[in-house]
């Protein structure tokens, strides 16, 4: 699924799960892997995926998203009806609490919908961690202390849980992007962030995965990537949406024939 | 607060069988279908069926994903007479399926590299780019050394320069010699050469 490029990376990451587990050899690796011998399939993809971010990473994108695309997506539902937001991957959950925080702050809609924020990604320690939702300098980085003061509480020196309100308002589920039958059952969203990660993988893998997030669209739905990520050179499926603060791709309204 | 609680909710997802509904007249069963039906290579014959008459867009967007994951030698022989499409869409759309299958597009290379069509030898150039093999410089070598047509050495000596080495050099002359009145190829080969011997282990640049 890696290109090139990442090779090093993951051949380190192999060698260090080979010292790890005391594996004597690659292929006795290999071996306890085919059999998931300790749940090793599991922590071998966990060593293997790469899991920084921060909070209000890219923000242009969120600065969209209030001015543009939510008014766009309401616009085109019934009264009541609830925006879905997806931020697959969302690694430790900074992503999702950050478009949910964002969202408080910035528009001033929020009170008049229902949203709904689900982050999931392939890594479930990652899953783990973004539940559990605390969180140190680094990631808090980009924000204000007056925001860090109020969606956060202090839980230990030098790190910071954020208020179980916020907490309870992401769900975490478990997905491989790649994996039709995980990534179905989410449903259709109106606003989906894919940051960061289409880059890793190979032609193949990025075919599918743009197909999956296609699916995981309403018809309208728009589609947030990375800022060095184009889904133009990946798949033609998407319509390229020129708005003042950020590009980004969309499911077209109406199917084209031909 | 207006946020959704994350309360556990999942919808029933359904199954039907993938090579039958490859030709229902419903284009999102066929988009379904083709996806569905990329999971497994005794598909790969009716993929190749319905991609003959496919006209929806999307579809065929899938059908090609479907190929591409299939990725075996028969597979990616669905695609490549579609390199020849007079429609720019199918021609772009079978090339980054192609892409997609690297090392099932070997078997398959030093033909399209002889087709008569030039158009196809151009394309057949940039597929190399993505097969990581320890040969791939050689074939375009030999390749240079015969072909006629300038704009297809051109393409070919542009992924020359990417994945060659030194020893392409002497190929690379004989080349510009062959086209003495061609500056653009005669620019792309002194291009080439230049980040050739740059790579080369040992250089200064
Ligand atoms: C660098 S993080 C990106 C986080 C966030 N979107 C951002 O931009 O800051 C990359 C994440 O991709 C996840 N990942 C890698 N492959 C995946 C796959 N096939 N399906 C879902 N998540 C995957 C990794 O576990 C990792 O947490």
């Amino acid at each position: 699924m890696f290109t090139e490029a990442r090779r090093y990376f993951v051949e380190r990451r192999v060698t260090d799960r080979i010292a790890e587990t005391g594996a004597t050899s690659f292929m006795n690796y290999f071996a306890r892997l085919r059999s998931d011998l300790d749940g090793e399939v599991e922590k071998f993809i966990n060593a293997f995926t790469v899991n920084e971010t921060y909070f209000y990473r890219e923000d242009y994108q969120l600065t969209c998203l209030t001015s543009d695309l939510l008014n766009e997506r309401t616009r085109m539902k019934r009264p009541g009806e609830a925006l879905r937001i997806w931020s697959i991957p969302c690694s430790t959950g900074e992503e999702p609490y950050s478009i949910a925080i964002w969202l408080l702050e910035n528009w001033p809609q929020v009170d008049a919908h229902d949203v709904e924020i689900i982050g999931s990604d392939i890594d479930t320690n990652v899953l783990k961690e973004a539940r559990t939702g605390i969180f140190g300098k680094r990631a808090l980085m980009r924000l204000t202390p007056k925001l860090i003061d109020k969606y956060f509480v202090g839980a230990e020196p030098g790190r910071w849980q954020i208020l179980d309100d916020l907490r309870q308002s992401v769900r975490f589920t478990a997905v491989n992007i790649v994996e039709r039958s995980e990534t179905r059952p989410l449903g259709a969203f109106d606003v989906i962030f894919c940051r960061n990660m289409l880059i890793y993988f190979d032609d193949s893998s990025r075919r599918v995965a743009a197909e999956n997030l296609y699916e995981n669209l309403s018809p309208g739905g728009y589609l947030c990537l990375g800022h060095t990520e184009s889904m133009s050179r990946i798949s033609p499926l998407f319509e390229v949406c020129r708005f003042p603060d950020a590009i980004v791709y969309r499911r077209p309204l109406e199917i084209s024939h031909g | 607060m207006p946020l959704i609680k994350n309360t556990f909710h999942r919808p029933a997802s359904s199954s039907p069988d993938p090579a039958a509904a490859l030709t229902s007249v419903s284009p999102d069963e066929r988009w379904a279908a083709a996806r569905a039906a990329g999971d497994d290579p005794v598909n790969l014959a009716a993929l190749a069926q319905v991609l003959a008459r496919e006209s929806d867009t999307r579809v065929r967007e899938a059908i090609f994903t479907a190929l591409a994951r299939i990725a075996t030698p028969e597979s990616a022989l669905a695609v490549l007479p579609y390199l020849r499409s007079d429609d720019a869409n199918i021609r772009t759309g079978a090339l980054d399926a192609l892409r997609a299958m690297p090392e099932a597009v070997k078997a398959h290379l030093s033909q399209a590299l002889a087709d008569a069509d030039a158009d196809v030898r151009l394309l057949a150039c940039d597929l190399i780019r993505n097969i990581r093999d320890e040969d791939a410089p050689r074939w375009l070598c030999e390749f240079l050394e015969i072909e006629h047509v300038a704009n297809v050495c051109a393409a070919a000596v542009d992924v020359l320069a990417e994945i060659g080495d030194v020893q392409a050099l002497p190929t690379l002359w004989r080349c510009a010699a062959r086209f003495p009145n061609d500056p653009f190829l005669a620019f792309a080969i002194k291009v080439a050469a230049d980040r050739l011997r740059a790579n080369a282990p040992g250089s200064r640049v």
